[in-house]
């Protein structure tokens, strides 16, 4: 038993780490690569601030670009901190939405916090309770608050989420089978992560001292229900890049890309080189009206003579 | 109500989820009873598809052999491999792909869909319905996982030749006025997803509605408008446009064509010169008054603004934006001025904008602000009290949502409008709601798809409408809904008008918004507007 346990919380997880980072990477390697697509905005664009489109001024193109950090940055902080769209357009779904996402997040902070303890104590200062430095002190309490408080909402919304997905006819109907998939996952992860707190591990003494064994790549087998929770936060991250769940990553794309991609062409601009290299793929396309197997700027009719035009 | 599920859209049921007009939302004042849709002869049903809803977009012949039957899946096939090829689609890959993949099935997107809610909320006409079977095929036929595991990773849709009919129709269902995509809280754009599938069927199946494509932008293309109005012609209506201007100022106005290196060059949707001449009438009378030094062209890609391969391909959609760009180079104009039509300015301004490389990046921009700087100038004065009737101005989805032109139109109307004349509708700006003619719908009258046009996909627009109006329905006071594009009065004109009959019952008359500016001017001795000519 306890090298299977071992083998969990060691070697898998770091396997799962190390899948989730360089799958994660290849991706987002892959979304910048593609060509740049034609303008397709969708307004408002946050970053052209208080005056809104440029298209709205005569001669705009002789204008600089709208450049407006703050607006954009403040969009962007309603959106991922509070899923303001769906809280605008769907509020049913975002009082699950919300918890679960808002779980992910402190769950995150949990395991920085973590790992920050880990290190604390392989400094040499205790973090714990009576601990003579006030930081571990509020580290150690900071860890359980998030800790629980991630579990618990993050459970909370799954099962919210789980609910609308049997009892709400039209969010069953559009569901596939991955959908529960996805959202059993997560009740695994955030469920297996409250019973190893509540059973073994009420001031995460444990898992601290477990991720301190990871850090010096010197893993122990910890307790089962610890293994447990490692368990399935391995399989999460394994999973996680390969599934739509990544949408997390996809969102910036969908903003910053698509959405809210306002950049015109320029003569001599890089986005002119990338366009013009696009512009010489060849296509095949086989409707009648498409010259197939010839370049994009080939389809293109010379202009017309002048008797064709009478 | 007949439920239908991903799986379940390649039935062969004789209609797969009909529409039938019980099941539409009614406005008020409107009795469903005596909706009636044009009864289709049984020659006709035996020759065509019309078993998604009972409407027929697309005209498709049903396959007779079961060799036709395979040769429309395969195709099919192809064509969907195709959409995620960087060299077939560089010009929408990155968000084709996104939108595929990272879907939640969250639904937030339906409620914000007018064909979904005013359908009653049939299942067919989500938003995420339609790129559900998308991702459900391709990941039945082109992931390795879909292969191996199906169902068990949501590959659960196997294809035939009536998935693919039901397809193809029901992408002719949605008008791609986006107001889906911004509700999404990822970002998924359902209305993208239903123009690359068009794509699918125009670029590699050759299928696409008449209007569209044979009499739509291949007849822009070979005799340059899709009016079918060649340059010959096109200078014949200048001179009758000259014609109107006469009868209706009291004075002769020249309007320049083909005038070399002038300031702008005005390009209308040609539909203005055969369905509303006072359009571009108004512009005219406008322009030499401000003083503006702009020409039209005669050049046969130079006169004529729509470009349908916005809707459904990008092929054409090349060809024509670079023809007329060309055209405008030919003339050595500063600048082009799209006049008033919503998919015009989008396809020409903004989704062009990365084509036009090296010296074809000529300037190029909407008529709304120009308009607003001629009014806020005061080169022309404008008396606002000739505009003394109740006006609501329709937001074209193109030029709001797509484009961010909010300001100019409501600007102008501050100036030109009797006080406490002017009211917006509910949901105005970016929250508009689409005329019912987006993306060719307008222009689609082919079977009986007008039927399904006018009572769905316009029903919220009219819903709309008589809310805006609701304190002065009554006929005896004239009310004017603003509709600055083409398309959208061609929707305006077939459904609130001839559909609904609100010119009839509320004494409704819609036009654009240059025909309000001219009306307000000081110079024009007659009112420009006649209540009783008009439409
Ligand atoms: S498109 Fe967006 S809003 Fe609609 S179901 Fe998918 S994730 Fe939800
Ligand atoms: S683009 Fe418009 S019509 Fe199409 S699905 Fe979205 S909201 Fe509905």
């Amino acid at each position: 038993m306890d090298s299977l346990t071992w083998f969990i919380s060691g070697p898998l997880l770091y396997i799962a780490v190390i899948t989730f980072v360089v799958v994660t990477g290849k991706k987002i390697l892959y979304f910048s690569s593609m060509p740049r697509h034609l303008r397709w905005d969708l307004y408002p664009v946050p970053h052209q601030g208080p005056e809104g489109s440029k298209y709205q001024k005569v001669d705009f193109s002789k204008l600089k670009p709208q450049v407006h950090l703050m607006h954009e940055l403040w969009e962007m902080g309603q959106e991922i901190l509070f899923i303001k769209r769906a809280f605008k357009n769907n509020p049913k779904i975002w009082k699950s939405s919300f918890p679960l996402h808002a779980g992910i997040y402190l769950c995150a902070v949990w395991m920085a916090l973590v790992i920050c303890g880990a290190i604390v104590e392989l400094a040499g200062i205790p973090v714990y309770k009576t601990s003579p430095s006030t930081l571990a002190v509020v580290l150690y309490y900071a860890t359980i608050l998030c800790g629980v408080a991630g579990a618990v909402t993050g459970l909370a919304g799954t099962i919210g989420l789980l609910w609308m997905r049997y009892f709400d006819e039209g969010m069953r109907d559009m569901a596939d089978f991955i959908t529960y998939v996805n959202l059993y996952l997560m009740l695994l992860v955030f469920g297996s992560a409250l019973l190893a707190w509540w059973n073994v591990d009420p001031g995460y003494n444990w898992i601290r001292s477990h991720t301190m064994s990871l850090v010096t790549l010197k893993p122990v087998a910890p307790d089962l229900l610890i293994a447990m929770e490692i368990f399935w936060f391995s399989v999460f991250l394994l999973y996680l890049p390969f599934s739509r769940m990544l949408h997390f990553v996809a969102k910036y794309y969908f903003y910053h890309d698509i959405m809210w991609d306002d950049e015109s062409m320029k003569p001599g601009s890089k986005l002119e080189q990338d366009v013009i290299a696009s512009l010489h793929y060849k296509l095949n396309w086989n409707a009648p009206h498409i010259t197939s197997d010839a370049a994009w700027v080939d389809q293109i009719p010379a202009d017309r003579k002048e008797e064709d035009k009478k | 109500m007949k439920k239908i599920l991903i799986k379940d859209f390649g039935s062969d049921d004789e209609v797969l989820s009909p529409l039938n007009p019980e099941d539409l939302l009614p406005i008020p004042g409107e009795n469903l009873e005596d909706i009636k849709f044009k009864k289709i002869k049984p020659e006709t049903l035996a020759k065509y598809d019309f078993s998604l809803d009972g409407f027929s977009a697309l005209s498709l012949p049903i396959p007779q052999t079961k060799e036709e039957e395979e040769a429309i899946v395969n195709s099919f096939l192809k064509g969907l491999e195709k959409l995620f090829v960087k060299e077939n689609n560089w010009g929408f890959l990155q968000p084709s792909v996104l939108s595929t993949e990272y879907c939640m099935q969250c639904n937030t997107c339906n409620e914000a869909c007018p064909i979904y809610v005013e359908s009653g909320r049939k299942d067919i006409y989500r938003p995420n319905f339609r790129p559900e079977v998308l991702r459900r095929i391709y990941k039945r036929y082109f992931s390795t996982s879909g292969k191996l595991l199906g169902k068990w990773v949501g590959a659960d849709l196997e294809l035939n030749w009536r998935v693919v009919y039901h397809l193809a129709e029901l992408v002719y269902r949605c008008t791609i006025c986006r107001r889906c995509a911004s509700v999404c809280p990822i970002g998924v754009d359902n209305a993208l997803l239903s123009r690359e599938l068009r794509k699918i069927f125009s670029q590699e199946m050759g299928i696409a509605p008449e209007n569209v494509h044979r009499s739509g932008s291949m007849q822009h293309l070979r005799v340059g408008s899709s009016t079918g109005m060649n340059p010959v012609a096109f200078k014949d209506s200048i001179e009758f446009i000259e014609d109107i201007i006469e009868e209706k100022i009291g004075r002769r106005i020249t309007i320049p064509v083909d005038k070399e290196g002038a300031d702008i060059l005005l390009i209308h949707n040609a539909g203005e010169y055969v369905s509303w001449p006072e359009n571009p009438a108004a512009f005219a009378i406008l322009f030499e008054a401000a003083g503006l030094n702009w020409t039209l062209s005669s050049d046969s890609m130079g006169y004529e603004g729509v470009n349908y391969g916005v809707w459904y391909d990008d092929v054409q959609f090349a060809r024509v934006a670079l023809g007329q760009i060309k055209a405008a180079k030919k003339l050595g104009v500063k600048k082009i001025v799209v006049g008033e039509c919503g998919h015009a300015t989008k396809a020409l301004v903004s989704i062009a904008d990365r084509l036009a490389v090296g010296d074809l990046a000529i300037p190029r921009e909407g008529c709304l602000p120009l308009l607003e700087s001629i009014v806020t100038s005061g080169k022309i004065k404008f008396d606002p009290s000739r505009n003394n009737f109740p006006v609501t101005l329709h937001d074209p989805c193109n030029m709001v949502r797509l484009m961010g032109i909010i300001s100019p139109q409501r600007n102008i109307l501050k100036h030109i409008m009797a006080p406490g004349m002017f009211r917006e509708m509910p949901n105005c700006g970016v929250d508009n709601y689409c005329c019912g003619g987006g993306s060719g719908f307008a222009v689609m009258n082919t079977q009986n798809f007008p039927n399904w046009r006018d009572n769905l996909a316009s029903r919220h627009k009219a819903r709309q409408v008589l809310e805006a109006f609701k304190d002065c329905l009554d006929p005896s006071i004239p009310k004017y809904y603003c509709a600055p594009c083409s398309n959208c009065k061609g929707a305006a004109r077939d459904s609130l008008i001839e559909h609904f009959g609100f010119r009839e019952k509320y004494n409704i008359i819609y036009a654009g918004l240059v025909e309000l500016m001219v009306n307000a001017m000081v110079d024009i001795p007659e009112p420009f507007i006649s209540w009783e000519e008009e439409f």
